[in-house]
């Protein structure tokens, strides 16, 4: 037995079990040190909870599409339906408090039924999701846009609380996608349904052959997609005060990253939505750590591309000598 | 009283210390405030505000999308320099015209520790509650050029859209005499400029029902989409158009264009407003067409960063913050409403200039966008 192997033995068992969890951490500590060295404030506890606050949307999003990537497909209908729930959070709304709760239940439900719809289609059209949820994205889009051309309706103040309160001094909306994602997790690692996400996305073939249903699967993953597709757009209301009908569109791709980041792989099977967390946490940080080193936007863009691929392709290579 | 004689003469002073182009402009008290019919003006106390420099000032910049914009960071950045005995850092961020980045970007900008924020909403809604957040922790925000819906913040910055727009419509209106066809070449669709200046124009329109808008079309602010939409407005209606709303000058170089190519020859060209640009004015004399130009100075965000001393300094300001706009104009086609403008044509353009180039820009006749580099403590 090597050192190697000793020290591997002592490390926890969610770095163990997740070597893009690990990576992901350690991209976090580099950044940290960068960030160290840029300002005297970068590794302030205030700019720390700033960072978790900008973490919320991408980290809600991506958690869902963890859950899809991790059982064999994709959901790109995740902007539009951001997109969607945003504006009719805020549109039906319309600044009177008291619709609130059943509005902020009326668009979970909608949210998750969307994703259901998503798995049917998939199952009963022998589509691939991809494809499935490409199409699903068009049609949520051309209804946001019959519903408002523009800025629609108005969130009550109290409901910015959503995006900008703290509770016992963190981050409200952070939290709740902190809890999520633990929830999730530990839904995926202790019940029967959870493991079989991973047992359908490794192989599908042998998957049918056990026996497992594959329809109820994928009616977990993508609803649970649909529902965090929700969840983003209630907080996005909350964050701007107002919905708007392209406010999603760039979530569909930029919810890949974090899940990627993270460690899991992209044919299925292999990762979790703890690597996810910490994507978005890294993705949120490197954001940060440009403005604070006076980057501009043009720069952030070409930036984070780089250090994604970099990440990634480190990360893959990696792999494929383990 | 006292505030608010102090708050006027402020204004005074500082529209007499702006700078000059090619000639001599405007130097009084901004019109809008001098013919405010209000008795009584809203006016800020921001002596909560006081504090001893250097100042770390932080500037949320919505985006870097047009000419305009970068003439007006490039005014900040030279009042930054201007004033580096008092401010210690001046932080930029570009949201790159996201409401999300920006939103962002504003919270960074408050962890890095500014005393002031200066900040040009890309959205006035959405941006309205992350500005809001900022006023309620005590830190003091100067919005500038583009605002947020509530009155969340010291004060803001602009030149006055809605007099743009209305002498704009009433001048196109007494040149018709009442009666023709207008063409609506807008800007970008929602946006505050866009809208707050075709909005006051269509109710003088209104008030005249011998004028006819035959189309609103969107530009972009893109002289090249600005002759798209011109070339299409031609074919469709031909010489039926009888004169151009267009509420900047920047789409305004494509649209002559577009009308020389449909071989109007120059004189047929028929009225068309702008604003700040070149390029029209140079055309203008060159083709001799109506064209009245009243400017939406850049300048305005160097004249934030000096509002935002002013703040920190506990000087009472007006919550509207409006600076002068030329009225500039070719010879032969003044109205009722504008017998006399404050220069001609030939007073306010820059004839070897390029044709984006901004006139009203106060950066002085030797500036060039594209080669601009200043120092200023960042």
């Amino acid at each position: 037995m090597t050192g190697a192997a000793n020290l591997r033995i002592e490390m926890p068992w969610l770095l163990r079990n997740n070597a893009g969890l690990a990576g992901v951490l350690v991209l976090i500590a580099l950044v940290c040190l960068v960030g160290a060295a840029a300002s005297d404030r970068f590794l302030s506890f205030n700019n720390f909870l700033n960072v978790f606050e900008q973490t919320t949307d991408l980290a809600l999003v991506s958690i869902g599409q963890t859950l899809t990537i991790l059982a064999g497909g994709i959901d790109l209908s995740v902007g539009s339906l951001i997109s969607l729930t945003s504006c009719l959070t805020s549109g039906l709304i319309n600044n009177n408090p008291d619709r609130v709760v059943v509005v902020v239940i009326a668009v979970l439900v909608l949210g998750t039924a969307v994703g259901c719809v998503n798995a049917s289609l998939v199952v009963a059209l022998r589509v691939h999701p991809l494809i499935v949820t490409l199409g699903m994205g068009a049609v949520l889009q051309g209804v946001t846009l019959l519903y408002a051309l523009g800025p629609v309706g108005r969130v009550p103040r109290g409901f910015n609380f959503l995006a900008y309160g703290r509770v016992y001094g963190l981050p409200l909306g952070a939290t709740l996608a902190v809890l999520l994602c633990i929830l999730i997790a530990l839904l995926l690692r202790y019940l029967p349904l959870g493991r079989q996400v991973y047992a359908l996305g490794d192989d599908a073939n042998s998957a049918r052959l056990v026996g497992l249903r594959r329809t109820r699967i994928l009616m977990l993953v993508y609803g649970t997609s649909g529902f965090c597709c929700a969840a983003t757009g209630l907080y996005l209301a909350a964050r701007f005060g107002v919905g708007q009908p392209y406010t999603g569109v760039n979530y569909t791709l930029a919810s890949i990253t974090p899940v990627v980041l993270g460690g899991t792989l992209l044919s299925g099977g292999k990762g979790g939505v703890v690597g996810t967390l910490f994507g978005a946490f890294l993705i949120a940080l490197l954001n940060n750590l440009l403005n604070f080193m006076d980057v501009s936007k043009h720069y952030q863009l070409v930036a984070q591309a780089v250090i994604i691929i970099l990440a990634v392709s480190v990360y893959v290579e990696r792999r494929r000598t383990m | 009283m006292k505030a608010i004689i102090a708050s006027c003469l402020s204004l005074a002073c500082l529209a007499a210390a702006a700078p000059t182009t090619a000639e001599a402009q405007y130097s009084g008290a901004p019109r809008t405030f001098l013919f405010n019919p209000a008795l009584d003006v809203c006016i800020r106390d921001t002596a909560k505000f006081k504090k001893a420099p250097p100042y770390v000032i932080g500037f949320a910049n919505a985006g870097l999308g047009d000419s305009w914009r970068v003439v007006g960071l490039h005014s900040l950045e030279k009042a930054a320099h201007d004033h580096a005995d008092v401010v210690k850092k001046l932080l930029i961020t570009d949201a790159g015209h996201d409401d999300a980045k920006q939103v962002a970007d504003i919270q960074d900008l408050v962890s890095r520790g500014v005393d002031l924020l200066i900040v040009s909403a890309n959205t006035s809604q959405a941006l309205d509650p992350a500005v809001t957040q900022v006023t309620e922790r005590g830190i003091p925000v100067v919005m500038v050029d583009r605002r947020v819906d509530s009155d969340n913040f010291v004060t803001f910055v602009t030149a006055s859209d809605a007099m743009m727009g209305r002498l704009f419509a009433q001048w196109i209106v007494e040149k018709l005499n009442g009666k023709g066809n207008v063409i609506i070449l807008g800007g970008q669709a929602g946006s505050s400029p866009n809208e707050n200046r075709v909005k006051p124009a269509m109710q003088v329109f209104g008030a005249y029902p011998g004028i006819k808008i035959l189309d609103t079309v969107y530009s972009d602010w893109s002289p090249v989409k600005g002759k798209q939409v011109m070339q299409a407005m031609i074919a469709k209606h031909g010489h039926n158009i009888n004169a151009v709303f267009a509420p900047h000058g920047l789409q305004v170089p494509g649209a002559i264009e577009a009308f020389l190519e449909a071989g109007w020859k120059g004189n047929e060209i028929p009225p068309i407003t702008s604003a700040d640009m070149n390029g029209p004015m140079k055309m203008a004399i060159k083709y001799k067409f109506p064209l009245l130009d009243i400017d939406y100075p850049p300048a305005m965000m160097g004249v934030a960063l000096d509002v935002a001393l002013k703040v920190l300094a506990g000087a009472s300001v007006p919550c509207v913050y409006t600076i002068n706009s030329n009225i500039v104009l070719t010879h032969g086609d003044e109205t009722p409403s504008i017998p006399h403008p404050d220069m001609y044509v030939e007073k306010h353009v820059v004839p070897d200039g390029p044709d984006d180039m901004l006139v009203s820009g106060g950066m002085g006749p030797d500036y060039n966008p594209s080669t601009f580099k200043i120092d200023f403590p960042h």
